[in-house]
């Protein structure tokens, strides 16, 4: 790795101080550490490159000032807020990096009850700010990765769908004025903030300026450091504060009477596609989402029944799900879905009811009688509304990679999930995946607000201790992406996972695939004019001029963008 | 000039190629106080491959094209030409409604397809859109939302370019490339509907939202050849309700309320001159209606769809008379000189001629901005202040508050009516409407859509976005052959 030079180290010292940057080998590894780096790093290694540094500012100012160091001494910049995926931590070896921490930016900076607007730095989780809004009758959308994360990362950065997107929006829906550090380390506002008139509106003056950064999964990272942001709040009908009751693990959340809990049963993923339209056309429900069945289908209901009783322990599902009577319930819940119904009164939530019971019966679908008692539907209730039970993703042997979720129209994902079953049964048979059925997938109703977009994400559960279970993960996240391919599928998440141990030569050569290059090309000349030095990662995605049309040369200084030979 | 006109005709045929003085002159001003430029000709492209040949042909030409989708009269500026030289590229031959997808609710449209168009073929399929309010019956669909034109159902507002979804687009490189889902797949709506495909998803491709480039850029990035949209569930019953008030601020609380919890469709605000211009069929039934209306009204739609639709009904008026008595207002189920017809066919239909906008004074002008709930009121003052001063009588603008994005965010517009034939005030209206809007921009209007002299007010003010914009518009259209001068281009 290139040697960086000292200077750059006690620069960035005098500008956070020196208890807030560090470059202890220990406290860098507990970077390095991420989930999934196993799958993509030589030797399985459990550790993404160690950072050079790590630092957290505690202002705006601080990240510019310190990415102005970076760009003088060449040293690339990534930010992590609240972390899930390995692509958080820097993606080469060889480059030093600056590990932005951003947790210290963690303020509140507004409420702003009447217009519905939040404004948060990037260190506020979405369970602190859910905590606040709620007091006044708000509510947020918390992503699918839980109540942990950061609400700038998900409205500003990255994908930004959630159980509750479906009613209330998606986090880019909702994002309305954002600022910005640049790789340069220009600090960049945008929407109406960007013009002094506030933080209410994400769009505009003219076209959008987010229009370069937001897309469908953000820059994660690969470009800049966003720092704050503000967001659309929706209504919440519920208690001021969430009162959980129950013993732990399984807290449960007693349930208003202006909502409903149900698990809803359907005979197949064909009845799943007609209900889910039924309800899209109808506009019912708050959350709408694919929750139980990440632990598989054929032992969900013995998993989240023991989950729910006080006595019950791990060792207790496999005897479980061998009880005909769980049996019975792992039958009835394994093509389902949860949703809640929030009323703004009495006769709205009665109305709501009754419209889900036309539907329920239209569609020949069924309430999970067992799921929808009160225990656990208040455990639903609690694991929906504040999504703080990702802990449950890695239940089965601490791992997991979630594969598939190539979003859609109800009818597409209809269309997926045969495949992705097959595929996973076909793996299971390795014996070191966790053999829980085929179906372990699970996806929030829609990821775009109002409905109509849906996805569903294959639980892989694997043991990431375990060399050869790790092999098999790899292994069926190949099997995945040829399955796809055979069956004209687009591509799904495992894909991009792999990509982060990829080369850039190798990445391009598939992007060079792509049927429309336009966007790559886009990205590379904001990447040029934004990021000159080529601070910022392939997180931001972009193709070299010419790449593909014909003999490329490999550009001298890896990570920035280069020319093809035809180009040049 | 005559090896442009060539050209030209080799690409969309003689026919196509418009150069006559009286179309010039037409197309060389509009209702708005743009300065008048004349085009050098008026193209009329009818297919996606002469759009294309067009944009390579102006880079090539150094010629600027003015893409309009909508027919007139139009109000804006944005289509009259900031450049000389310019073509004028006529998109409303390109009518064609590509697919409705009753099952996903998403339809493909071409830029010509309007408004009365659109209406008619959906309403055989208990379908609708999202809508803004009292288009014109030439209005195009894809232009009004590409130009984030306030859509009246808030509750269906997910997001300000909502329910504009994807896009083909010409850039201005000449290239074609599709945007958010779209953008991912073959380059051919065919190909993707084979495949499942039904461009719902604005978001993307990659990192980027390319709609977003196109949304708000008065043609200047790239012409859209077609725009994937999405449907709501038309109701089978449909009423309207009013809340009347004295003053402004006395309704504010009320409307916060019913956009907070998303009760009711349509929900707007409309003072009485504004109400009067859009439901009198003259000058005289405006004035009449002027006089008779209350001072301000928030004029609610409740409206039943899908199954139970009565009961809905019947739960929405409760749930609003809860919040009506709450606020201490009272509703009234009918206004004067304003009856269920003439409102539902603001709210789902398109104006009568003349245009609603003309119809009272014979010419009118408009300020509009976004704002939130607590300045709303202050800055319709201050607009209102300009134009008394001005010598338009406050009682004689309209002003028009449409709830956006769920409430978060108030589309404000004010419309100054004027006589154009009155010289005095025709020829003073430039400076009015410039120092309402300075007045508005310092009390902290956000004018979001800023036409004609607006934007070098907003991006005089706005270094960031101007840099932005001018970065992105430097890669899809490096010759700045598209609507120059518009913006900060």
């Amino acid at each position: 790795m290139k040697e960086i030079s000292r200077d750059a180290y006690r620069a960035i010292e005098d500008i956070v101080g020196p208890e807030h940057v560090t470059d202890d080998p220990a406290l860098l590894d507990s970077y390095a550490f991420q989930w999934l780096a196993e799958l993509v790093r030589p030797n399985l290694s459990h550790y993404m490159p160690r950072p050079w540094a790590v630092v957290m500012p505690k202002s705006t100012e601080e990240v510019a000032a310190v990415t102005k160091v970076c760009n003088k001494y060449g040293v690339k910049v990534k930010p992590i807020s609240t972390g899930w995926y390995h692509w958080a931590a820097p993606l080469k070896d060889d480059e030093p990096t600056v590990q932005f921490d951003m947790r210290r930016m963690n303020r509140i900076l507004e409420i702003d009850e009447k217009n519905m607007v939040a404004v948060v730095e990037t260190g506020v989780i979405c369970a602190q700010l859910q905590a606040e809004v709620m007091k006044r009758g708000l509510n947020i959308n918390i992503i699918g990765a839980g109540c942990s994360t950061s609400i700038v990362a998900s409205a500003s950065a990255y994908f930004g769908g959630g159980p509750s997107s479906y009613f209330l929006g998606s986090n880019s829906d909702n994002l309305l004025g954002q600022e910005w550090v640049t790789p340069a380390g220009d600090v960049i506002r945008t929407g109406s903030l960007s013009s002094g008139c506030g933080w209410f509106c994400g769009e505009g003056p003219g076209p959008s300026p987010r229009a370069i950064t937001r897309g469908s999964l953000g820059t994660r990272g690969g470009l800049g450091v966003f720092t704050k942001c503000a967001v659309k709040l929706g209504p919440w009908e519920g208690p001021p504060v969430l009162e959980p009751k129950g013993k732990p693990p399984a807290y449960r959340l007693p349930i208003p009477e202006s909502f409903r809990v149900y698990t809803v049963g359907t005979p197949s993923f064909e009845a799943l596609a007609n209900i889910y339209y039924e309800i899209y056309d109808n506009a019912i429900g708050y959350i709408f989402h694919r929750q139980f069945n990440l632990a598989g289908a054929d032992l969900a209901a013995a998993l989240w029944l023991t989950y729910l009783d006080p006595k019950g322990t791990m060792n207790d599902v496999e005897t479980r799900s061998k009880d005909p009577e769980v049996g019975k319930i792992s039958d009835e819940a394994r093509v389902s879905f949860q949703i809640i119904l929030q009323g703004r009164s009495t006769a709205d939530i009665e109305l709501q009811d009754r419209i889900l019971d036309e539907i329920i019966r239209r569609t020949g679908c069924f309430k999970v009688e067992r799921f929808c008692e009160q225990d656990f539907a208040e455990f639903t209730n609690m694991y929906l509304q504040r999504m703080g039970h990702k802990h449950c993703n890695f239940i089965w042997v601490g791992g997991y990679m979630g594969s598939w979720m190539q979003p859609g129209t109800p009818d597409f994902v209809k269309g997926y999930v045969k495949t992705a079953i097959d595929g996973f049964e076909r793996d299971q048979k390795s014996g070191l995946l966790v053999e829980c059925g085929g179906d372990a997938m699970m996806g929030c109703g829609s990821t775009l607000g109002g409905g109509g977009f849906f996805a569903l994400e294959q639980f892989v559960s694997y043991d990431p201790n375990d060399d050869d279970s790790v092999r098999a993960c790899i292994k069926h996240m190949e099997d995945a992406i040829e399955d796809c391919k055979k069956n004209g599928i687009p591509l799904g998440k495992e894909y991009l996972y792999l990509q982060i141990g990829w080369t850039d030569e190798r990445i391009w050569n598939d992007l060079a695939k792509m049927p429309q290059q336009f966007v790559l090309n886009f990205q590379r000349k904001i990447k040029e004019a934004l990021d000159p030095n080529g601070l910022g990662d392939r997180n931001y995605p972009w193709i070299p001029e010419g790449w593909g049309k014909e003999k490329p040369i490999v550009t001298a200084e890896a990570g920035k963008p280069g020319k093809s030979a035809a180009a040049r | 000039m005559g090896s442009k006109k060539e050209g030209l005709i080799q690409i969309v045929g003689a026919e196509n190629v418009l150069d006559d003085p009286g179309t010039l002159e037409a197309w060389s001003k509009d209702q708005s106080l743009a300065a008048p430029l004349s085009p050098w000709f008026v193209v009329r492209p009818k297919d996606a491959v002469q759009v294309q040949a067009l944009v390579v042909w102006a880079n090539e030409t150094g010629t600027p094209l003015v893409p309009v989708s909508s027919g007139g009269p139009h109000f804006l500026g944005d289509t009259v030409p900031s450049a000389p030289e310019a073509v004028i590229v006529d998109l409303s031959g390109m009518n064609a409604i590509l697919r409705i997808d009753p099952r996903n609710r998403m339809a493909v449209i071409e830029p010509g397809v309007t408004y009365a168009q659109f209406d008619a073929a959906l309403a055989g399929k208990g379908l609708r859109i999202a809508r803004p309010l009292a288009p014109r019956a030439n209005k195009s669909v894809v232009a009004s939302l590409l130009e984030r034109t306030p859509t009246v159902i808030p509750r269906l507002n997910y997001n300000l370019p909502e329910p504009l979804r994807t896009c083909g687009v010409v850039w201005g490189t000449g290239e074609v490339a599709f945007t958010g889902e779209a953008g991912y797949g073959p380059k051919s709506l065919e190909d993707q509907w084979k495949r499942g495909g039904a461009q719902v998803d604005p978001k993307g491709p990659g990192a980027t939202d390319l709609m977003r480039l196109v949304t708000g850029a008065q043609g200047s990035m790239g012409i859209v050849i077609w725009a994937s949209v999405r449907l709501d569930v038309a109701p089978t019953v449909h009423e309207y309700t009013f809340v009347p008030g004295q003053t402004l601020e006395e309704l504010t609380g009320f409307w916060q309320r019913l956009t907070r919890t998303r009760l009711g469709d349509e929900v707007a605000v409309l003072n009485a001159a504004q109400l009067a211009q859009l439901v009198g069929k003259d000058a005289a039934e405006v004035e009449a209606l002027r006089q008779e209306l209350p001072p301000w009204v928030v004029v609610v739609g409740l409206a039943g769809a899908a199954l139970f639709p009565e009961e809905r009904l019947a739960v929405q008026r409760k749930d609003l008379d809860a919040i009506v008595q709450a606020c201490g207002l009272k509703r009234v189920p009918a206004l004067p000189g304003a009856g269920q017809a003439d409102v539902a066919s603001v709210f789902e239909g398109c104006s009568g001629e003349p245009h609603w906008k003309i119809r009272y004074r014979g010419a009118s002008q408009q300020v509009f901005f976004l704002s939130t709930l607590e300045k709303v009121s202050f800055l319709v003052a201050t607009v209102q202040a300009a134009a008394e001063a001005a010598g338009i009588p406050s009682a004689e603008v309209g002003v028009y508050v449409q709830p956006q994005h769920q409430g978060v965010v108030q589309h404000v517009e004010l419309t100054l009516p004027y006589d154009p034939a009155n010289r005095k005030q025709a020829s003073r209206m430039k400076a009015v409407i410039a120092g309402a809007s300075q007045d508005a921009i310092q009390g902290g209007a956000y004018f979001s859509r800023p036409y004609g002299d607006w934007a070098d007010m907003v991006y005089a003010r706005d270094a960031d976005a101007r840099h932005l914009l001018r970065l992105a518009k430097g890669i899809v259209d490096p010759k700045n052959v598209l609507n120059p001068g518009k913006l900060c281009f």
